[in-house]
């Protein structure tokens, strides 16, 4: 019924040919590497080491112990050095263990690894957990969660559409470890219960469709769907809706899906096979703000400064650094945070200024919604702070994705209006 | 080196509100183009050289308007100048203007239209009405008599239907000729074709909206046609009166004016059949010979009305938007039956009154 709402979606130039063709380059792991004592919003993180313990690769050094648990490790082996408070990717100051790594990498895997056709459903769950798996399109949302308890689920959706510009971390991961994500696949189907699982590709890897249909013939249970090349075609809700017209609340499980992403699935088969957590990260850096753009390969807790320099520095005096994709990655006003193990993306842009004038009321913003909200609306009603009118407009269920702003031909600041609105009815409900 | 916070997302797409108004600067300026060539073949040089001296008198009009405008109210002129787009108004006036018109009549009409129509409410994106519309209508209401007694006159189209009380008789322009606008009448509204086209041109540039002037043109058509199967004539009625006046010129031009009408998808529907329905109704029976401008501007003013009562999440509110646009529709078939019962017991006294002569008040 686009006629009567508008298209919710937007194709939109992902520039992804500066990185997709390119091989991935190892950076080496600094002298420090940081680990972040912050899983998502939540810092209540349990320390499990002290300074100068000595640590190797894969050792749990820190647990986020609330009513989550999503235990963090050291991808490097050496000292364990004072805590410092560095800037981190949610753009606030936060706790990190700081390792000194000795160079020598000397492993020690957590976990001994399991056999997901042999292991029961709670043994999977439980690895899971304790193997630390995060949801790693971006959210780092403790992915056991979804599998815990009795789920009625009769499809599991892997995505791996990437939507947002610039990136091709995914995909390189994707096609790096084509056997393992199918592993993956396999252990979440068994998981849930689901009698399918649906991999979502954007349709204009053809190549790579029909690689991934070629393997998907040895899975009786695994199907791969192409999404059209739309933004937000990753986000959660868009790609349920594309791919069984289903509409949910809150969250997909409501309906009987699981949503996961496609590095999620390969980390996960990883950690069954070999007993090693997330210590490594496929990182797209790219963007007009760095010399040479490439997927990186690192160690989890590297600097972005280090990171940047490996792929020859900044281009311009002035950037905007964004840990993530520019539709939803933050600004960092320095390069010092790290690498977690959810993050994918360091866009570095240079910081051309934005000429704004009056709204043209065009309505692009409106039309264009995913979540079908009208933000040009919210704006006028935040400004007089009609709270009834921006009740109606129901601003929580805005995501933040960027799109408004996006399409906005005035050039405004479109999604920070409706931030500011949703702050507003926050506050307004305390 | 500097890293700068910016709130994300921190990437835009290419076109701008200036590419906009550019793409539909040239629109319409490939409108005048056939309107010169219409005059010249036709009529000669001077005719042409008419429409050209118009143009420049409203465009200059308009663009001085705001220059002082912008200097009493002490704002930077130029940067002023480039938000707010002057000569997009003055060229629709222009446009919608016959060649007869007086350059005093154009000239003050533009000034209005600039200052009353767009300024004084705030300027660009902030005026309730369409500026253009408002000038036309000063013309309607003010200048009606003025024209310049040594050009083209005679009966337009629209004013020989009106003249027919609005049935279609021999003596009616065809069918092809009101298609393709190859007739004396407001200067850029007569080509139906070409109109249509660099419409579609301009919604495929995603510069207007496609789905009013679509709207528009499927809703008057279908409320002609019950108003035509009413009274006797064929199918083609519903085309004559999508053919004439300035539906098509208006539907692409006038009602897509982001400005002037409501921001989400279903409201301008919802705005577009109003504007059908209206058109219609006050062609049948209101004293006037045209009602697409009267019709743009009453709509205008529910523009408020319509985004309030949308306001929402427009999934959840897809069927009750859908419901109140089919009410709506349905009224208007209500109006127009209505409309024909009336016509015709006007008619029968009429009949009964032969020595009557039907006036048209104004020309178009």
């Amino acid at each position: 019924m686009s006629f009567f709402t508008g298209s919710m979606r937007q194709h939109i130039d992902g520039h992804k040919e500066l990185t997709s063709k390119s091989t991935v380059k190892v950076v080496e792991a600094g002298n420090l590497v940081y680990i972040p004592l912050i899983n998502m919003d939540s810092t209540k993180v349990e320390v499990l080491v002290k300074e100068g313990d000595l640590v190797k690769v894969g050792t749990k050094v820190a647990i986020r112990n609330d009513h989550f648990k999503v235990p963090m490790f050291s991808s490097v082996s050496g000292v364990v050095k004072a805590n410092a408070k560095v800037m981190h990717t949610s753009l606030k100051p936060v706790e990190h263990i700081v390792i000194e790594n000795d160079g020598q990498y000397l492993q020690q895997a957590p976990l001994s690894p399991l056999d997901h056709k042999v292991a029961t459903k709670q043994e999977l769950v439980d690895f899971m957990m304790n193997a630390g798996i995060v949801g790693c399109g971006g959210a780092g949302f403790p992915t056991y969660i979804k599998y815990s308890g009795e789920c009625n689920i009769h499809t599991l959706i892997i995505n791996g559409v990437e939507c947002e510009p610039y990136l091709t971390s995914d995909y390189a991961m994707m096609h790096e470890n084509l056997d393992l994500m199918f592993t993956g696949i396999s252990a979440m189907l068994k998981m849930c219960g689901a009698k399918t699982a649906k991999l979502c590709i954007k349709v204009t890897k053809k190549e790579f469709i029909q690689q991934l249909k070629d393997m998907a013939t040895n899975y009786q249970n695994i199907e791969v769907v192409s999404v059209p090349d739309v933004y937000p075609m990753g986000w959660e809700r868009t790609l349920v809706s594309q791919v069984t017209k289903l509409k949910y609340e809150k969250l997909p499980s409501e309906v009987g899906i699981i949503v996961n992403n496609a590095t999620t699935a390969i980390e996960f088969a990883r950690a069954l096979s070999t007993g090693m957590p997330i210590i490594e990260k496929y990182v797209t850096v790219a963007g007009d703000g760095v010399k040479n753009c490439c997927n990186v390969k690192v160690k989890t807790g590297t600097k972005a400064s280090e990171i940047i320099e490996a792929c020859g520095g900044y281009t311009s005096e002035n950037v905007l650094l964004i840990a993530g994709g520019p539709m939803m990655g933050k600004t960092i006003t320095n390069d010092q945070f790290v690498i977690h193990s959810y993050a994918g993306a360091l866009t570095v842009l240079k910081n051309n200024p934005v000429v704004s004038m009056a709204c043209l009321r065009c309505g692009k913003c409106s039309d264009h919604c995913p979540s079908g909200l009208q933000p040009v609306r919210i704006v006028n009603a935040e400004k007089v702070k009609d709270i009834d009118s921006l009740v109606k407009l129901d601003v929580a269920s805005c995501v933040e994705c960027g799109l408004c702003t996006y399409m906005c031909p005035s050039k405004l600041d479109v999604t920070e209006g409706v931030r500011r609105a949703k702050r507003y009815m926050a506050l307004a409900k305390k | 080196m500097k890293f700068t916070f910016k709130p994300s997302p921190n990437f835009r797409q290419a076109q701008s509100t200036q590419s906009i108004m550019r793409d539909l600067t040239i629109g319409l300026l490939v409108i005048f183009g056939f309107t010169l060539t219409y005059y010249f073949t036709e009529y000669g040089a001077n005719y042409a050289l008419r429409a050209v001296s118009l143009m420049l008198t409203s465009v200059v009009c308009a663009t001085l308007t705001e220059v002082i405008f912008f200097k009493c109210m002490k704002q930077d002129i130029k940067l002023s100048l480039q938000t707010s787009f002057p000569w997009v108004t003055a060229i629709i006036l222009t446009l919608m203007c016959s060649i007869n018109v007086t350059y005093y009549a154009l000239a003050i009409s533009t000034i209005i239209a600039v200052v009353f129509g767009k300024l004084v409410f705030g300027g660009f994106g902030q005026n309730i009405f369409n500026p253009a519309a408002v000038g036309r209508s000063i013309i309607f209401a003010s200048f009606a008599g003025s024209v310049s007694a040594d050009v083209i006159t005679g009966a337009t189209p629209t004013a020989a239907l009106a003249g027919s009380n609005w049935l279609v008789t021999s003596s009616s322009e065809g069918l092809s000729n009101l298609f393709l606008g190859l007739y004396p009448g407001a200067m850029g509204e007569t080509s139906f074709l070409l109109i249509a086209l660099v419409g579609a041109f301009l919604a495929y540039r995603k510069v207007i909206d496609y789905r009013v002037p679509v709207t528009y043109i499927t809703t008057l058509f279908l409320l002609a046609t019950v108003y035509g199967m009413m009274n006797g004539q064929g199918i083609e009625y519903g085309l004559y009166h999508i053919a004439i006046g300035g539906a098509m010129f208006g539907a692409v031009f006038m009602m897509t004016d982001p400005v002037t009408n409501p921001t989400c998808a279903s409201g301008r529907i919802l705005f577009a059949v109003g504007c059908a329905i209206l058109t219609i109704v006050i062609r049948l029976k209101a004293n006037l010979p045209e009602g697409v401008l009267y019709s743009i501007l009453l709509m205008n003013m529910m523009t408020p009305t319509i985004e309030k009562f949308m306001d929402g999440k427009q999934t959840l509110t897809l069927k009750k938007n859908v419901i109140t646009i089919a009410i709506v529709f349905m009224f208007g078939i209500l109006s127009v039956v209505a409309c024909s019962f009336a016509n015709n017991a006007q008619a029968d006294e009429v009949v009964n009154n032969t020595n009557d002569t039907y006036e048209v008040s104004y020309r178009v």
